[in-house]
């Protein structure tokens, strides 16, 4: 449904060089996870496509997490089983297809708002002059205009978490994994960096893994839902949500389509839950 | 100084700072001066300032003792510190290092220094090389440890997303472990340079040709209580001035805290 959008900008957006269909897509199949024979992931199969945005709901310990650190290089590879595939290559540490963002903002304290913007594409050696404008860009995207030269010290929470939205998009990454980004942010405030989210993914329509344990997030925002069992972790749900492009979570709130999906994956989530 | 709630303002604070010191040295003079207790043990405030303004503004001997302390505290305080972060450094980055040289080290800095000075004295001379060796043993131990702490103290976020963003372990290593610690460095560093101050006046003052201490030894051994009192008065001066200093340097150069 998400064709209804009249953002036809993006599936190959120009930001986002696209080296064959496979580049922004994460494939998971039949993977299986275990830490020390504990069983944490059992037979997951998942295809994310280039440009979709994916949200994985579950109770804690069911995995999710686990996915995501798989994809982004932070598992070692004797941990799993299975296929897994990120923009068409094994999950390495360091792959440049990717941009992770954690739950907590992870700034550098000692770097100005702009200095920790532009961290990222800094590690990655994009020439100076690029990377600062990207950073720019993105601070003023993300509402932080005026505060380029602000410490994180100086910044509320919600503000700290812009930073790290621009960080995480100031890479020229097809690919965002997001684990609980907003995680630690009360509700107002929530809400308001979701729109943000979601209208920073609008312009270029990078492929998304979004982790969360909160369904409203999940159902407000994503093309898609899959929702996990309690540990070991499978697949018990893969809702598409049809809701309209592009979004305001605010707006949802009130949407009663939006609620009607909502209850939809909150059923399938207790049936997971239930002995 | 005044970030718990006071209602007074900063001129005011010094002005009763100041009160509370004319007090202080006014009842000292009055108990000297009517024997209630014998100068002889405690000097007198008019006999302190007597002996500063000759030694400073007259003889200016203080100031030449001073400058052999000083050199020898900031030589001991640069060498101890650079040698401490340095050896910091490699245990923080190679953790077979420090498994093997940490107990060492440890049982060396548990020696009392006091003791090993005259070692010192016997190896580096009466001169400054031993007083620099004192100061510089206490410093390098410091500034060692808080180096290691600062190191260790790096957020396990800041490796996660580095790991994910590809960079090396230099990279890790300089955009993320070495400013993270830089303040707890900063803590060792202030202390260092206390430290050395000590080690180096204690060294001066078991045997030594300049410097404060000895000039300490020689009053004391000929009953000049108040030259004694004035030596240490200039001693904690020169100890308040670092500490702020330090103080100064750690505002300036880590504004983002």
């Amino acid at each position: 449904m998400s064709d209804r959008a009249p953002g036809t900008i993006a599936r190959n957006g120009t930001s986002v060089p696209a080296t064959g269909r496979h580049r922004g897509s994460v494939h998971i199949h039949r993977v299986s996870v275990s830490f020390a024979h504990l069983l944490v992931v059992d037979d997951v199969s998942l295809t994310v496509d280039q440009g979709e945005f994916v949200s994985i709901v579950g109770p804690s310990g069911c995995g999710k997490t686990t996915l995501l650190n798989f994809a982004a290089g932070l598992l070692p590879a004797d941990v799993i089983r299975g296929t897994y595939l990120v923009g068409g290559k094994p999950p390495e540490s360091g792959n440049r297809d990717i941009a992770y963002m954690l739950a907590r903002d992870a700034l550098c304290p000692w770097r100005t708002a702009l200095e920790n913007a532009e961290l990222g594409a800094e590690i990655r050696a994009v020439p100076p002059p690029e990377r600062r404008q990207r950073a720019l860009d993105l601070l003023d995207k993300v509402g932080l205009k005026g505060f380029e030269h602000a410490y994180p010290k100086a910044l509320s929470q919600g503000m700290r978490q812009r930073v790290a939205l621009a960080r995480t998009f100031s890479l020229d990454a097809p690919i965002l994994l997001m684990d609980e980004p907003f995680g630690a942010l009360d509700a107002q405030t929530k809400l308001q960096l979701e729109d943000v989210l979601l209208s920073l993914w609008q312009r270029e329509r990078r492929t998304v893994v979004f982790v969360t344990h909160d369904l409203s997030e999940a159902v407000s925002m994503s093309d898609r839902v899959v929702v996990m069992s309690a540990r070991p972790g499978r697949v018990i749900a893969d809702v598409k949500i049809t809701l309209g492009r592009p979004r305001s979570v605010r707006a949802l709130q009130k949407d009663p389509a939006y609620h009607e999906l909502y209850s939809h994956v909150w059923t399938k989530l207790e049936e997971g839950l239930a002995p | 100084m005044t970030d718990r709630t006071t209602t007074w303002t900063t001129p005011q604070l010094w002005a009763g700072r100041i009160a509370i010191l004319i007090v202080f040295f006014f009842l000292w003079e009055r108990a000297a001066a009517s024997k209630f207790i014998d100068p002889i043990l405690i000097g007198r405030p008019s006999g302190i300032a007597a002996y500063l303004w000759a030694e400073i503004f007259i003889t200016g001997s203080l100031i030449k003792d001073l400058g052999w302390t000083m050199l020898g505290t900031i030589l001991a305080f640069l060498l101890g510190s650079a040698c401490g972060i340095l050896v910091g450094m490699v245990f923080v980055t190679r953790p077979t290092v420090e498994a093997l040289l940490s107990l060492i080290l440890m049982a060396l800095n548990a020696m009392p220094r006091i003791a090993l000075a005259p070692l010192f004295l016997i190896w580096f001379g009466l001169g400054l090389g031993s007083k620099i060796a004192i100061g510089f043993s206490l410093t390098f131990f410091i500034v060692l440890s808080s180096t290691v702490a600062g190191g260790r103290g790096v957020n396990p976020d800041h490796i996660t997303l580095a790991r994910t963003l590809g960079a090396s372990e230099e990279q890790i290593f300089r955009k993320f472990v070495l400013p993270s610690a830089v303040p707890v460095i900063f803590n060792g560093l202030r202390l260092g340079l206390i430290f050395a101050l000590l080690g180096v006046v204690g060294g001066e003052i078991i045997a030594s040709e300049h410097g404060l201490g000895q000039t300490l030894t020689v009053l004391a051994a000929s009953f000049k209580t108040s030259g004694v009192f004035a030596v240490i008065i200039l001693l904690a001066l020169v100890g308040v001035c670092i500490t702020w200093g330090m103080t100064w340097l750690e505002n300036h150069l880590l504004r983002w805290r």
